[in-house]
């Protein structure tokens, strides 16, 4: 547990303070634990010794995760205009949920791309 | 990873109930259409199923939520509502098919509710 | 074949037999008093005859739809009871069609309700796709 160190209440040429019981800061206030994202932290166990999944692992499995749901999707609307047994608001929903997968790589490839930009804009 | 956004147990039961409601409709659609045809009996989702999805949405377990499938069966509870054999009552049927359309309205908006949110969430603007 | 709602096909039969129905009984009615046909017969009741057909394609949506069927009219057929024979004191014993107006009268409502339940079955269809479709949209 981090504790964050509280200097001892000072006494001195001022005379001896009087200070009530119940007003000292407590020696060490505890700090409570991170715990990692869910998602996030898929690769490490909380106390594990093994090292996180590397950052670009992380991404081609997004990618491929936001893949597979397009396909889905684009498979249900097949089904959906052939006839087969798949009913509007399946098709519907696996669209829309596609589509918001897809707009989430999205945005995290626009904030990888600022962070690099920033970075390269930065005076060494 | 990406299963993660849409695993939450408020949403993905919202879309049980949107399958459920689509079965109900289902069947009031094939009760109506057979509403003069001797010996028909009315289909239905078996009473369980509501139980099984209110148990399901209590206890917030999605695993179990996304188990559920609606199945459609004759409805064993049924009377005869005619000499022939029919169990199809209309007004009841027409209630039954309100009610679901009143549902699915409900359902369809905590979906789209949820999706919007997400959306606001990825991208920070509105829509 | 889009599928706006499983089940569709039974409902749109059933709007046709009901209507078939109806045609049938309203003829009935308007000649409840012909004693003389184009054969110079009182006017022979006619009814419709049902049947039930299996639906051969599952509904989507995997529902499970169990022992879907689908109604519609097998033929219209005349009724074979011989025409009424009433004492009409003018000119003695005379056929007359065997039609029952009251009768018609219920078996047209009960027709005609059949026919209004199936109509909002449609439309309240149509509204729930309507609302599918908007799905996730502002």
């Amino acid at each position: 547990m981090n504790a964050i160190p509280v200097l001892p209440p000072v006494t001195g040429s001022l005379g001896t303070l009087q200070v009530a019981p119940e007003a000292r800061v407590p020696r060490e206030i505890p700090v409570p634990e991170l715990q990692p994202l869910p998602w996030a932290g898929a690769a490490v166990q909380p106390g594990s010794t093994a090292a996180p999944a590397p950052f670009g692992e992380v991404l081609s499995r997004m990618v491929g995760e936001i893949n597979d749901r397009q396909v889905a999707a684009a498979d249900k609307v097949q089904g959906l205009l052939g006839g087969r047994e798949v009913s509007l608001h399946e098709t519907m929903i696996a669209l829309e949920e596609a589509s918001v997968s897809f707009q989430l790589m999205v945005e995290v490839r626009n904030k990888l791309l600022e962070s690099y930009q920033e970075l390269m804009r930065m005076q060494v | 990873m990406i299963d993660a956004l849409f695993n939450q147990p408020n949403y993905v039961a919202a879309k049980r109930m949107l399958d459920a409601t689509a079965a109900r409709m289902e069947a009031v659609a094939s009760n109506l259409a057979n509403v003069e045809t001797p010996n028909y009996r009315r289909i239905d989702l078996p009473r369980a199923f509501e139980k099984q999805l209110q148990e399901a949405v209590r206890s917030g377990d999605v695993h179990a939520l996304r188990n559920l499938r609606p199945q459609l069966q004759p409805d064993p509870n049924a009377a005869a509502v005619r000499p022939d054999g029919n169990t199809v009552d209309l007004e009841s049927e027409m209630v039954e098919m309100y009610r679901a359309s009143m549902e699915h309205g409900l359902e369809t908006q905590l979906i789209t509710g949820r999706l919007l949110k997400l959306r606001m969430a990825i991208t920070g603007r509105p829509t | 074949m889009i599928q706006v709602l499983g089940g569709i096909e039974s409902t749109s039969a059933a709007l046709a037999s009901e209507r078939v129905r109806m045609d049938v009984i309203s003829q009935n009615i308007a000649n409840a008093t012909t004693m003389s046909g184009p054969d110079g017969r009182p006017y022979q009741r006619q009814q419709v005859v049902f049947e039930s057909v299996l639906r051969d394609r599952l509904p989507a949506g995997g529902a499970g739809l169990a022992g879907a069927t689908a109604v519609r009219v097998a033929r219209v057929e005349a009724d074979p009871r011989a025409p009424r024979t009433i004492y009409d004191p003018l000119r003695g014993p005379v056929e007359v069609p065997n039609i029952n107006v009251h009768e018609e009268m219920a078996d047209l409502i009960s027709a005609s309700r059949a026919f209004e339940a199936n109509l909002a079955v449609l439309k309240t269809a149509r509204s729930m796709a309507v609302q599918t479709l908007a799905l996730g949209k502002r």
